[in-house]
Formats: structure tokens, C-alpha cells, sequence
């Protein structure tokens, strides 16, 4: 059966309704032998406040400035001031908005991968485990992000998602270098491209849903034809390849 | 009439059609359908007499007393979730009988065939597409994000037109 037939089917089973006799009885019951009572005024109620993380503000300036003279930017997990380092990154991505976390959380991990490729070349030893360890927990929180996410149609976040499935795609590639080069696995990606599939599936989704109210040009239906084949066929990454084309990203 | 009755008679007015239809097609018959509404209604209505104020959505709160009670009885009775295929009459006057007979049978069939896909894709598709409710609704009423709610309602569109097939 044709969608769009199926719907028209759907929408007819909405004049579905109850025994007229019925709903008139059922509302004398709900109010007989009921005692008439009127709702009490509720207590004040407060109004949120937002609370500033005021006392950590300075600290974390404070790190900052640190990180920006370039004390810890050589530092590579398992050394001393690698610590700093890390809170120097964690404030940068504290202040990132929702939707750019996991975004920042992905580009740390392909930072990790960097390291560990230079821990590699430089034949680091015990610095290696404390970096392998160091990227999967960036995975695992970009994971996490990516799994909380809310996904929106403003042209803006589009363009944010765009950025982390590309840099997804990267983190992916950088992997499987720096895996070749240390001849061992450095972590389990499968929570992360499981996500990343759940993401262009809503993604794609929505901005099919959005383009076909619009008016478009022959070539961008086109384009939003073979979108709209790729995701029955559950090929969400072409299929967004495709949007992207008649968003022109 | 005092104000709290006054307003959940609205409440009452405004919902019974779609609390009704939400449970018809979901169990055996009308009769128990009827039972199920009402008593969502007298729960809804003893509830917004002791917590009016704190109920945001008046609709996602009767939804989720006929979700429980639905629970509630499938666990009594054991037994698959039927359509009453035969007990959910549709009232529609504005066609002609043949084309009437014509749309029954492919209605019943869909009904057939609403009944015989997993819950929560009935529920979605009772939602959104009789209902009319839309997505952000959708997703708070199930917990789940708005993509996911989405994805979830395509899922299970395409579910039913294979159930058709």
C-alpha cells in the first residue's frame, strides 16, 4: 500500500468514537456523589535560579591562561603536566554549547590519536598506556553526547552534525593508522558508529521531512529523490551526502 | 457548577473521543473499552483534584492513566492485544454507499493489520497520525528525544505497510 494512501487510511480510523448515550453517563458518574470542594491555593512556588559556577570561574581562567602560555602544551598523557593540560581542555569544552560537545569531545580524541602516534615514532613506552586509555574515555564521552542529543532543523546545528560525523569519519581513519603503526587495537569504536548511524538516521529524517515542504529546483529534487532511496535502503550516510548537496554545505 | 468540575467537565468534553479511541483500538471489545475510558477519567478526575496545578498537560496525563490501565489488563487477561475490528464503528456520512463499502474493507484491514504490529509502534501511530499530536508531545509522553520519536514514527509506518502487504 502506497504511504500516502496508508495515511489517508489512518486519518479515516480517527472518526473512531465512543456510544453517545455512553459518554453523557460516564460524565454523571465521574461527579456523582462527589463532594464539591474547590482547589486550595497552592504554596508560593519558587522560580528556578540559575546558578553560576562562580567560585570555579576564576580557576578555571586560571588554567586557562596556563594552557595559553604554552607550559603543558607539549605534554602527552602519562606525563606530569598532562594533568593541566586535560583541565585546560576540559574548561574549553565546559563552555561549549550543547550541541558542539560532542563535536569537541571527538576533535580531543583525534588529538589523543596524534599523541599516540608521536609516542609511537618516539618510542615512549610508558606513556602509551595512559594514552590509549585517555582516548577511549574521550570516545565514550563523545558517545555519550551524541547519544543525548536532541537533533533540530536550524541550519546552524545542521552544519555542527555535519562536523561530527565528519569528524567521526576522521577519528575512524586516524584509528586505524595509528593502530597499523602500534600493531595493537586502541579501543572498541562500535558504540560510537552505532551512534553516529542512530544520528544521520533522525538527521536525515527531519531534513527530508523539512525538504519536502519546500519548493525546489528540478535538479534538488532530483537530488532529494535519490536522498529519499538511500534511506529506504537505510544508506543514511549517501543520503545525507545528497541533502547536503541541495543544502549546498 | 464549582470551578474544578466545571473545568475537568472540559477536560472531560475535550479528550473522551481520543482517550476512547486510544484504548478501543487496543483491546477486545467496546464494552471493555468503554470500562477502561471511564476509569481513566475517574482517576483523572481524582488526581486533578488533589494536584490540579501540577498537571502541565492534561493530555499527556490521561494518556499515560490509560497506558497503566492498558498495562494493567493485558496482565489480567493474558491475552494478545486484539483490535475490536468489529466494535469500533466509524462514523463518516459524507460518501456514497459503494465507495463506503470500498473504504470499510480497506479499513478493516488496516485496523487487522494495526493489531498485529509491537505496541509502541501502535501507540506512535494512534498519536500522531489520528491524534494529531506532534512529535515534542510524542516524546515527552514516551521519555524518548524528538529525533528518536521521529525515527520511531517512520519505523512504524513502514512496519504496518509491510504488515500490509
Amino acid at each position: 500500500m502506497v504511504e500516502k494512501h496508508l495515511i489517508r487510511q489512518l486519518k479515516e480510523l480517527a472518526d473512531i468514537q465512543p456510544r453517545k448515550d455512553w459518554v453523557v453517563l460516564t460524565k454523571r458518574r465521574i461527579f456523582a456523589d462527589e463532594e464539591i470542594s474547590e482547589a486550595k491555593p497552592g504554596l508560593l512556588s519558587f522560580f528556578p535560579f540559575f546558578r553560576y559556577k562562580l567560585a570555579l570561574v576564576p580557576i578555571i581562567s586560571v588554567l586557562i591562561i596556563i594552557g595559553l602560555f604554552g607550559f603543558t602544551q607539549n605534554t602527552v598523557p602519562g606525563d606530569f603536566l598532562f594533568s593541566v593540560k586535560k583541565m585546560t581542555e576540559g574548561a574549553q569544552v565546559t563552555f561549549t554549547s550543547a550541541i558542539e560537545k560532542p563535536k569537541a569531545h571527538l576533535e580531543l580524541a583525534n588529538k589523543r590519536l596524534e599523541e599516540l602516534n608521536n609516542i609511537a615514532e618516539n618510542n615512549q613506552v610508558r606513556n602509551l598506556d595512559p594514552a590509549i586509555k585517555e582516548f577511549q574515555a574521550n570516545v565514550v564521552q563523545a558517545t555519550k553526547e551524541i547519544m543525548a542529543m536532541n537533533v533540530s532543523v536550524t541550519t546552524s546545528d545542521s552544519m555542527v552534525l555535519k562536523d561530527i560525523i565528519t569528524e567521526t569519519q576522521k577519528l575512524e581513519e586516524n584509528k586505524q593508522k595509528v593502530e597499523e603503526v602500534l600493531a595493537t587495537v586502541i579501543g572498541d569504536t562500535q558504540d560510537l558508529r552505532n551512534a553516529i548511524v542512530l544520528l544521520e538516521e533522525q538527521l536525515v529524517t527531519q531534513l527530508i521531512a523539512d525538504l519536502e515542504n519546500q519548493m525546489l529546483t528540478e535538479e534538488d529534487e532530483e537530488l532529494l529523490s535519490e536522498a529519499k532511496e538511500h534511506y529506504e535502503k537505510e544508506d543514511f550516510s549517501q543520503a545525507l551526502y545528497k541533502i547536503w548537496l541541495i543544502h549546498n554545505y | 457548577m464549582p470551578n474544578s468540575r466545571k473545568t475537568y467537565s472540559s477536560i472531560y468534553d475535550k479528550y473522551v473521543d481520543k482517550i476512547y479511541r486510544f484504548v478501543v483500538l487496543k483491546v477486545k471489545s467496546q464494552e471493555i473499552a468503554e470500562d477502561l475510558t471511564s476509569e481513566v477519567f475517574l482517576r483523572g478526575w481524582q488526581s486533578f483534584k488533589e494536584k490540579k496545578d501540577k498537571i502541565e498537560n492534561m493530555q499527556a496525563f490521561l494518556y499515560q492513566i490509560a497506558r497503566n490501565l492498558l498495562a494493567d489488563h493485558y496482565r489480567q487477561s493474558s491475552k494478545a492485544q486484539l483490535v475490536s475490528v468489529e466494535y469500533a464503528p466509524i462514523t463518516d456520512s459524507s460518501q456514497d454507499l459503494e465507495e463506503k463499502a470500498f473504504l470499510r474493507s480497506d479499513l478493516e484491514q488496516v485496523k487487522a493489520a494495526l493489531a498485529n504490529i509491537n505496541e509502541d509502534y501502535r501507540e506512535v501511530i494512534i498519536w500522531y497520525y489520528l491524534d494529531e499530536l506532534k512529535v515534542p508531545e510524542i516524546a515527552k509522553m514516551l521519555d524518548k528525544s524528538e529525533g528518536t520519536t521521529r525515527v520511531l514514527i517512520h519505523r512504524a509506518l513502514k512496519t504496518l505497510r509491510n504488515e500490509l502487504k
